[in-house]
């Protein structure tokens, strides 16, 4: 007992690493809110194009479905491996774009951007159609009467609306999303789980890796009770009559 | 009605794929068998009692196989030191994380399983003379510019995760970006990309990429400090003294440097083998 506690809290481990451990961390952050901008954006207009009306855009709500659903089906480890291990080989491309070190982040950064917004894209785009689906018909059916065009319906309408109904379920994929950051270490990107790894190969103990766990729990356990704190101000509204959120 | 059966035909599946996947991993237990590689050292050995040997199989080119059919370095040396004892070698697959606890508790009487020798595994067995020097190799793309470990300083520079190539990065080369990869192959294969311009691994890992994947080349080879030996129970001197001599023996024939060749498809180190005949 007394061994499992030296191998995994030990905190004379978790101070001397600490700074090492953050700064990897500070890595998941900044993947973590780039990809929440880049996946809020494609997964907004994945959910559009998997609304277009009629029989003409239905080639293109077949490929948006699916594209949903694959990306969804494959284990996104499987996909910053193909990313990371095979963009590099694609020659078409230029050079600057196909190994990127744009602002000063190296290429495992990139492809983990590509990968966790494809995937989380994807994710978004079902909470977003829940939101859109749970503005009421007629609201739609009222903005078209009164001579909006589909476009502006959507604009100003719909989605207005529906990015009311969805905040709580949203914070709950960004909150995987922050974790799922960690995956990142499979490409060779310095974050919190690959830093605390080493440590573990160096020192044979595993506290710095809890040490990450611990930095994790710092906000999403906040963001959890954010959730609730959502879906219950939710609640108050619908009791009062007002409209219902999804999730 | 309909959610429920389907729900079921899940459920059966679901049943179906793990109780294949339990089924794929009851293979390859821990049987005992003697050792394979042809065979032909075991008719002439005969004489003396079976010589039980623990490894950690599979560990490629080291020790790999399957059981009844061990073969690798390890194996084909120990099969070589075993006949010049007179006796036969019998390997056993067991786990790394235990195998010196098991040899020093007397489930097998020696140990040969590509362990580096430490202070600290020494203070549990007693180790042979060193078998195996541990090299590490600068790996870079064919036709690459660099020649040495020191070229790649300020470069992006790829190596395994936990491994001394990893260590012998962060120490030799300060300027430089350098990626830790989970696996040898991801690195290899960073390489081959162009996300990375040198790789440092263990040499037989070098080679065997070179070999098998083609289009990188081992630009330089670094020793190390690290040393493979036999490890016995202590105080089993008489055992661990057949040993040595049977491993000179063996390298003075040049046994061990064919077999060296044929698993690393390398010159076996001038290091070694003075260190070997050193160490008597």
């Amino acid at each position: 007992m007394s061994e499992f506690f030296h191998q995994y809290f030990d905190f004379t481990v978790m101070g001397d690493h600490f700074s090492e451990v953050l700064e990897g961390f500070f890595k998941n952050l900044l993947l973590f809110a780039v990809v929440v901008l880049l996946a809020l954006l494609w997964g907004l207009i994945l959910a559009l194009i998997r609304q277009l009306p009629g029989k003409k855009f239905a080639p293109l709500r077949f490929l948006t479905i699916a594209y949903i659903d694959v990306l969804r089906a494959i284990p996104i480890l499987i996909i910053l491996l193909l990313i990371s291990g095979g963009i590099p080989y694609l020659e078409f491309i230029p050079k600057d774009i196909r190994i990127p070190h744009w602002f000063g982040q190296p290429d495992p950064f990139w492809y983990s951007v590509l990968g966790l917004t494809m995937v989380y894209g994807a994710y978004m785009a079902e909470v977003y159609r829940a939101g859109i689906e749970a503005v009421p018909g007629g609201q739609f059916e009222a903005a078209r009467s009164l001579g909006m065009s589909y476009g502006k319906a959507m604009r100003h309408v719909v989605v207005p609306q529906a990015v009311t109904k969805i905040p709580a379920p949203m914070l709950n994929e960004m909150i995987s999303l922050l974790k799922d950051t960690t995956l990142a270490s499979v490409v060779a990107l310095g974050e919190a789980v690959l830093v605390s790894r080493e440590i573990l190969a160096e020192s044979f103990n595993s506290s710095a890796v809890i040490l990450a766990g611990a930095m994790f729990l710092v906000i999403t356990l906040p963001a959890a009770r954010l959730v609730d704190v959502l879906i219950k101000r939710n609640q108050a509204k619908v009791t009062r009559g007002a409209h219902i959120e999804v999730g | 009605m309909r959610k429920t059966r389907l729900t079921a035909i899940f459920a059966v599946l679901l049943l179906a794929l793990a109780s294949v996947a339990v089924a794929g991993c009851g293979g390859g237990g821990d049987s005992t068998s003697s050792g394979g590689g042809g065979g032909e050292t075991s008719s002439e050995s005969g004489g003396g009692e079976p010589l039980s040997v623990g490894s950690d199989i599979p560990y490629p080119p080291f020790e790999q196989g399957k059981p009844g059919n061990y073969t690798g370095f390890d194996i084909e040396l120990m099969e070589a030191i075993a006949e010049k004892m007179g006796r036969e070698a019998e390997f056993q697959d067991t786990s790394f994380e235990t195998i010196f606890r098991d040899v020093a508790q007397g489930k097998f009487e020696a140990v040969i399983s590509a362990a580096t020798i430490t202070e600290e595994r020494e203070q549990a067995v007693d180790f042979s003379n060193p078998y195996y020097l541990s090299e590490q190799a600068v790996l870079v793309k064919e036709g690459s510019d660099i020649k040495t470990l020191k070229d790649l300083d300020g470069k992006t520079v790829a190596a395994q995760q936990g491994t001394t190539g990893l260590e012998l990065a962060k120490e030799e080369l300060g300027g430089s970006e350098i990626r830790p990869y989970p696996e040898g192959p991801d690195a290899v294969n960073a390489l081959k990309a162009g996300t990375v311009e040198g790789v440092i691994i263990d040499a037989p890992v070098a080679q065997n990429a070179v070999e098998k994947s083609g289009g990188v080349e081992i630009a330089e080879k670094v020793p190390t400090e690290e040393t493979y030996g036999i490890a016995v129970a202590q105080g089993e001197t008489e055992l661990l003294e057949e040993i040595n001599k049977a491993l000179k023996e063996v390298e003075q024939e040049g046994t061990y440097k064919t077999i060296y060749e044929k698993w690393f498809h390398l010159e076996p180190p001038k290091e070694i083998e003075s260190e070997t005949h050193e160490a008597e």
